[in-house]
């Protein structure tokens, strides 16, 4: 399938790459059918809602851009043949990224191999920066691992009578919910905050009576969940059942689901919970975004489409630092630029070490008077920082 | 060490998921006793009941301990149904061997209907009383656990007096002994024995129920279930309501205390570890045998 956008003001010269009126070419590659559809199609909206955007307001150098996505089916072979393709026969003048650790690392190699630069909306899982790719960038705000950075930061500086001694941690014994756990671990460890409970549970578990047990009788000060959504939940209720009272309560993932309030009994207040991406974030390009995305698909962004917005972003950025879109030596230039600069972007400035690991964190949103709001970094939030957290 | 409050804690805990699990096998023991039958639909209609709870709760607002009074009469009837309709029509040479595949087909086909209906998305009932807790002796006793447990002690008990006290219930344990010696007093065992089933899946539906207070449920959630009862009811003895309900209270004893040096995951295995043990050294249950007879 090829879904071709932008205003082609077709016929004008061929493939000559110094005319300079040409559109810019994008070659994507995303799994619009397959496993990652969904996330999939997420993406694509938020490269398309960039596309309009940026050909809307004159194009990148003058020059309006047109994007070419085929469909990888989710499959890591089909996805490595795709940008061959891109690459090698249609010429595309630059590339973004696929979705998912599975799809983004069979890919990168395949931008390597050409020198493309690779900017890539998802490929968040360690391995994808443990591979020695040169050109790669992972277009959010931080690695899961990183995700409680601010939270981190904001714990450690408080004065030292009031700051939390001791943790309890409970995870599911899954990468992405085990790494947003133990990346503050590490920090609040390493900041003199005892761990008195450390527990995994397997991601089928219905029972947390047993973890809740554990935790409520370590009286820990801080609790902290690898929690997708049910499971966050489940522990709440359990802990909340045996009376535990933490000052300072965080899950990932769990309490930015519409449902999460009534769930627990909406006993919310002081939650915390670390987020990519937030419509009401105050960064300068983000609200132009909400406002254009929901006037052309009637509905606001997500973070798939935020991500893939970004990755626009970042690269367009890059362009117009380099003066330069084409295959070949203006792809060095794009590289060099994006690793020793910081981009604006939707999710907030975003840098890169020579990995392509962004260097920021995510946001921390906590229920503030029952709604859930930005609270960290201090320069877009929405409320304050409440702590010790009430009573649930 | 742990700390005496968490010991007493997960004693507590411990035998509340005892006698949940006790109820939850007694129906599973049964199936057995009456018909020889490995009914591994069993825990396959526990889900299906905790989901016409949450429907009805959702859909409703009716409580889930009133929705039993419907419930419990159709899986009844369901039961018996299920006896009469299918499992009979088996050729007694083969009965227990076929019937695990039977059930098997039912247990998928209700885990698809649900899926179908209520997609794969877990579920949970947000009660109004869902995290409150009384405190006993310095612990913390959650009242949806109690209740779930009070549910428990009434069903077991009320099985008890049915199988001890009344002329069904003699006939029943005659039926369990001596299927022929039962035939030739003039029992009618057939009906008998549709009735006992119907019974067994009385108890799933009260269990079901006792269930969805408390925990989250989501249509495959019935493969999770079926290898700690099946533990259970072998470790019992099979065909065996006491040692059933014996073995579930000690086996879920030992699962909330393992957690406290071996976590969740570890814990689990307590239920396979005595499976084993029991096939190896005691193949007949540690109740089962003269005892499952003389009950």
């Amino acid at each position: 399938m090829i879904v071709t956008l932008g205003a082609c003001s077709s016929s004008s010269g061929g493939d000559d790459a110094n005319d300079k009126t040409d559109p810019i070419t994008i070659g994507v590659s995303l799994p619009l059918t397959g496993d990652f559809s969904e996330p999939g199609k997420g993406v694509q909206q938020g490269y398309e809602a960039w596309a309009k955007i940026v050909n809307d307001s004159g194009g990148l150098l003058g020059r309006q851009v047109e994007l070419k996505i085929l469909d990888d089916q989710s499959n890591a072979d089909r996805v490595v043949a795709d940008y061959e393709q891109l690459i090698g026969k249609d010429e595309v003048d630059l590339v973004f990224g696929p979705f998912s650790t599975r799809l983004v690392v069979p890919s990168a190699r395949v931008a390597e191999e050409y020198d493309m630069l690779f900017v890539e909306p998802a490929g968040a899982a360690k391995e994808v920066f443990e591979q020695g790719f040169k050109n790669l960038f992972y277009a959010a705000p931080a690695v899961a691992n990183d995700h409680y950075n601010h939270l981190a930061d904001k714990i450690l500086a408080m004065p030292a009578d009031q700051r939390p001694k001791t943790a309890a941690y409970a995870a599911m014994d899954d990468p992405f919910a085990q790494g947003t756990a133990y990346g503050l671990k590490e920090k609040l460890e390493a900041g003199g905050i005892k761990t008195l409970v450390d527990e995994v549970y397997p991601p089928n578990t219905t029972d947390f009576s047993g973890i809740a047990a554990k935790i409520a009788d370590s009286k820990a000060d801080v609790l902290v969940g690898g929690s997708q959504y049910q499971d966050g939940v489940n522990l709440i209720v359990a802990l909340q059942q045996l009376g535990y009272q933490p000052k300072l309560a965080a899950f990932s993932t769990a309490p930015t689901n519409p449902e999460f309030a009534s769930a627990i009994g909406n006993k919310t207040e002081g939650v915390l919970s670390p987020t990519g991406y937030s419509q009401d974030a105050q960064y300068p390009s983000n609200k132009e975004f909400v406002e254009k995305y929901t006037a052309q698909f009637g509905k606001a962004p997500e973070e798939d489409q935020a991500n893939g917005y970004t990755t626009g972003q970042v690269v367009a950025a890059a362009v117009t630092a380099a003066g330069c879109a084409e295959q070949g030596e203006c792809q060095k230039k794009l590289v060099d630029w994006l690793r020793a600069n910081t981009v604006e972007t939707v999710v907030g400035p975003l840098s890169w070490d020579e990995t392509g690991k962004p260097k920021g964190a995510h946001m921390i949103q906590q229920w503030i008077g029952g709604d859930i709001k930005i609270v960290l970094p201090e320069d877009v939030k929405e409320a304050e920082f409440l702590y010790p957290k009430p009573a649930w | 060490m742990p700390s005496g409050a968490l010991l007493f804690q997960s004693v507590l805990l411990g035998l509340l998921l005892g006698g949940l699990y006790a109820l939850l096998a007694s129906g599973l023991t049964l199936y057995f006793g009456i018909m020889r039958v490995v009914m591994i639909a069993h825990s396959a209609f526990l889900i299906l009941a905790a989901y016409l709870a949450w429907w009805l709760h959702d859909q409703a607002g009716i409580d889930p301990l009133l929705s039993m009074i419907g419930t419990v009469p159709l899986f009844f009837l369901a039961g018996v149904g299920l006896q009469r309709a299918l499992l009979t029509r088996l050729r007694p040479a083969t009965l227990t061997m076929m019937s695990v595949l039977l059930t098997f087909a039912i247990a998928l086909l209700i885990e698809g209907l649900l899926g179908y209906a209520f997609s794969g998305t877990q579920r949970r009932i947000n009660l109004g009383y869902g995290s409150a807790s009384l405190e006993v002796l310095g612990a913390r006793v959650a009242v949806v656990k109690l209740i779930a447990f009070g549910l428990a002690v009434v069903a077991l008990t009320t099985l008890y007096l049915l199988m001890k006290k009344t002329r069904f219930g003699w006939a029943l344990r005659a039926t369990i002994q001596h299927r022929d010696a039962a035939r030739l007093l003039g029992i009618d065992t057939d009906r008998v024995a549709g009735f006992g089933f119907g019974i067994g899946l009385a108890t799933a539906a009260v269990g079901g129920t006792a269930l969805s207070l408390d925990t989250t449920i989501y249509p495959s959630l019935h493969w999770h279930w079926i290898g700690p009862l099946m533990a259970i009811i072998v470790v019992g003895g099979l065909g065996s309501v006491p040692g059933a309900a014996i073995a579930a209270l000690v086996l879920g004893m030992a699962q909330s205390l393992l957690q406290i040096p071996m976590g969740t995951t570890w814990a689990q295995t307590v239920f396979y570890v005595a499976l084993f043990a029991t096939l190896a050294f005691r193949p007949q249950g540690f109740f089962g045998g003269r005892l499952a007879q003389r009950f």
